[in-house]
């Protein structure tokens, strides 16, 4: 079963693209919202409001590669699990970024008129979908693979920080 | 070691689920052991945005009331009971604990009080000799109870009687970590789609949520609601139900005195969804004097749609005024109240005038503060009224009188006339709203108010774009506030504004000093 997988160093690369993802823009809206709980919260509060978010991260992102390695298990091995840096790393660029795009249109537009919401994801998709077509020319896979490589010094800081809050987190609710 | 099964797990499972039931079944079953107290019960009803200025109880033209008027016939009636907030988190957090806003600080929305002061509640002070529910369907006064949360024996869950929900994730799910799973998940993580630039904290959650938006029906229209299902934010449900399953758990709560239940409901709070033999109940043409729009007003709705509101407002409070009829009917027939107080208030009022539309604006006209309060004795059979100005921070001292506890020297309200307390018409009152102040400095951007004798003073000061300005009005002679005698009646004016100003000061250096 384990041969269905792709190798490690490419599920880290893959996953160190989602979490820095999901994490980023986590991050950004908790900076967006951290001068508003200065007023009203004290340091340690947001920083259990902090610890959620993180907790939620930790969840989604483990979701999403989830996801792509259950695809790479069930789709021949040559479509998805012997290139899943590059393709894992662009199919997650395009599922995450088309939330990210969807809810910055909301922000913007709101949902006064919800078709115009999916104008931009449609064309991330399009975009997405373009590079998983030429994701096998060099210079692509080259750019894929160097950009990927160097999201996972983030994980040294985002795995432990996930795992730290999590774990206070749980404490939490269960005591 | 042999290896555990399917079935193994789940009979380890079910029995850990049992236990765990049991156990806290057992605990609430074990706090309603009959006490050998005569302490009486108290049961105090919080009917949210529910303006005393639309009651006919206090003389409305529309008989929006008849139910409130018969229970009045056995209650004492306070005619000119001003809440000091003019949103929940502020009304409710004076109310329950006998401070002024800017002492307790719970001045923003979903706010909380001082950290310091949490001590400083009904529920605690009542002490553990009483048993103590609290349910609200407010989520902001549900922050409140939950800071209050180890003085309450009972916490009902916000959407404990609600018919659907609309959000993934509410406070209640979390019960270890109810206040601040509120704001980690309501406040960040959830797209708030009542926020004109949402942005939530989690991707997922936010799209999960957008799309569950984009797909709900507007209106959540029913048979029995042609406006749509009643709905807090997060939650719809029905009246009938609420109050019926209320009724049963009052009645249940009552076999183990002395029992001390707050009940805060969401009804009249808009949207005014009323049940259908409610609806259109009012065609009449009610005169309403005319208000132009006041240049802080945040809305700028046109006269003819504010008419339009005030009219399903009325109607949805007559709906609601006959489901607390019938919870009382049902209590008393079953004979549950012989040794209860029975208490009927609000957290703030509503506003149908200047433009502005709800509450929480930055105008603090009576409507918005102008709040009912009666309260039942057992076996009261007379009504008293009293018609001098009194405040939603005189229910904590006058519950503690009631029941016989000790009245701490931090409160800052008085006890109600009636019950050890005297009618003073020299007594200031003083609403204040600061929702975009912070709420740990001192308050700059605020609307202050003080209400003493016939007269009411507003202070709005900080409004971007707009001049620090006072209005004053004389409530007894012109109660719908059109006449502005600040430049007018010079000597009121001074004296008033000499007042609050002080008490502007003071507050502001107390809480600078602390």
């Amino acid at each position: 079963m384990l041969k269905r997988f792709p190798n490690p160093q490419a599920i880290l690369q893959v996953y160190a693209v989602i979490a820095v993802m999901i994490s980023g823009w986590t991050i950004t809206a908790f900076l967006w919202k951290l001068s508003t709980w200065l007023l009203t919260l004290n340091l340690g509060e947001i920083l259990v409001v902090f610890s959620y978010a993180m907790f939620a991260n930790l969840v989604e992102s483990m979701i999403v590669l989830a996801v792509l390695l259950l695809i790479c298990a069930v789709l021949p091995a040559h479509i998805l699990r012997d290139v899943f840096a590059v393709r894992g790393t662009l199919l997650a660029v395009g599922w995450i970024g088309m939330l990210i795009i969807l809810l910055s249109a909301n922000r913007q537009i709101g949902m006064a008129n919800p078709s115009a919401l999916f104008i931009g994801p449609l064309a991330f998709m399009v975009l997405t979908a373009f590079l998983l077509v030429i994701s096998k020319s060099n210079p692509v896979q080259s750019a894929i693979l160097w950009t990927s490589d160097r999201l996972v010094i983030f994980l040294f800081v985002l795995m432990p920080l996930y795992i730290a809050l999590s774990g206070y987190v749980i404490f939490r609710i269960v005591v | 070691m042999s290896k555990i099964s399917r079935r193994d797990f789940l009979k380890v499972y079910a029995t850990l689920m049992a236990s765990a039931t049991f156990s806290r079944a057992s605990k609430f079953l074990s706090s309603v052991q009959p006490a050998n107290s005569n302490k009486p019960n108290i049961l105090i009803f919080v009917f949210d945005a529910m303006s005393a200025r639309h009651l006919s109880l206090y003389g409305y033209a529309r008989r929006t009331t008849p139910n409130l008027q018969k229970f009045a016939d056995r209650a004492s009636v306070y005619h000119r009971h001003y809440s000091v907030g003019n949103f929940t988190t502020t009304g409710t957090a004076s109310m329950l604990t006998g401070l002024n806003p800017w002492t307790h600080r719970a001045i923003t929305y979903r706010g909380m009080i001082d950290h310091t002061l949490t001590d400083r509640n009904l529920f605690h002070l009542m002490g553990d000799e009483y048993t103590r529910l609290a349910f609200t369907q407010n989520l902001w006064a549900d922050i409140l109870l939950s800071q209050f949360g180890k003085d309450l024996d009972y916490h009902l869950p916000c959407d404990t009687y609600s018919n659907s929900r609309f959000s993934l994730f509410e406070p209640d799910d979390i019960p270890g970590d109810r206040t601040l799973a509120y704001y980690a998940f309501q406040d960040f993580l959830n797209l708030r789609t009542i926020e004109p630039h949402p942005f939530p904290g989690s991707l997922s959650i936010g799209t999960l949520e957008l799309a569950k938006a984009l797909t709900a029906s507007e209106d959540n229209p029913s048979i029995d609601y042609p406006r749509g299902l009643p709905t807090v934010y997060e939650f719809s449900y029905e009246n009938a139900v609420v109050f019926a399953e209320l009724g049963r758990l009052i009645q249940s709560s009552l076999q183990s005195p002395p029992f001390l239940g707050y009940f805060h409901l969401w009804s009249p709070h808009g949207p005014y969804n009323a049940q259908r033999d409610f609806v259109g109940i009012f065609q009449d043409h009610l005169e309403v004097p005319s208000k132009p729009p006041h240049s802080l007003s945040g809305s700028n709705y046109p006269e003819a749609r504010l008419r339009d509101f005030r009219r399903e407002y009325d109607e949805y409070i007559a709906n609601v005024d006959a489901e607390f009829g019938q919870l009382m009917n049902g209590l008393e027939d079953a004979g549950v109240l012989q040794n209860s107080y029975v208490i009927v208030t609000s957290d703030h009022g509503e506003l149908f005038e200047r433009g502005e539309l709800s509450h929480a604006s930055a105008l603090m006209y009576a409507p918005v503060t102008h709040i009912p309060l009666l309260i039942s004795a057992p076996r009261q059979q007379t009504r008293s009224d009293f018609h001098s100005s009194t405040s939603n921070l005189d229910l904590l001292p006058t519950l503690l009188q009631i029941a016989d506890k000790e009245i701490p020297d931090w409160i800052e309200g008085k006890l109600l006339p009636g019950f050890g307390g005297i009618e003073d018409n020299s007594r200031g009152i003083f609403p204040l709203v600061a929702k975009d102040n912070a709420a740990f400095r001192p308050i700059e951007h605020a609307t202050f108010t003080l209400i003493k004798g016939p007269y009411e003073l507003f202070f709005f000061t900080g409004y971007p774009g707009h001049p620090d300005g006072f209005e004053l009005y004389n409530l007894e002679e012109d109660p719908d506030e059109l006449q502005d005698l600040f430049r007018k009646d010079i000597t009121a004016a001074s004296q008033m504004k000499d007042e609050l100003l002080e008490a502007v000061h003071a507050a502001n250096r107390n809480y600078q000093t602390k």
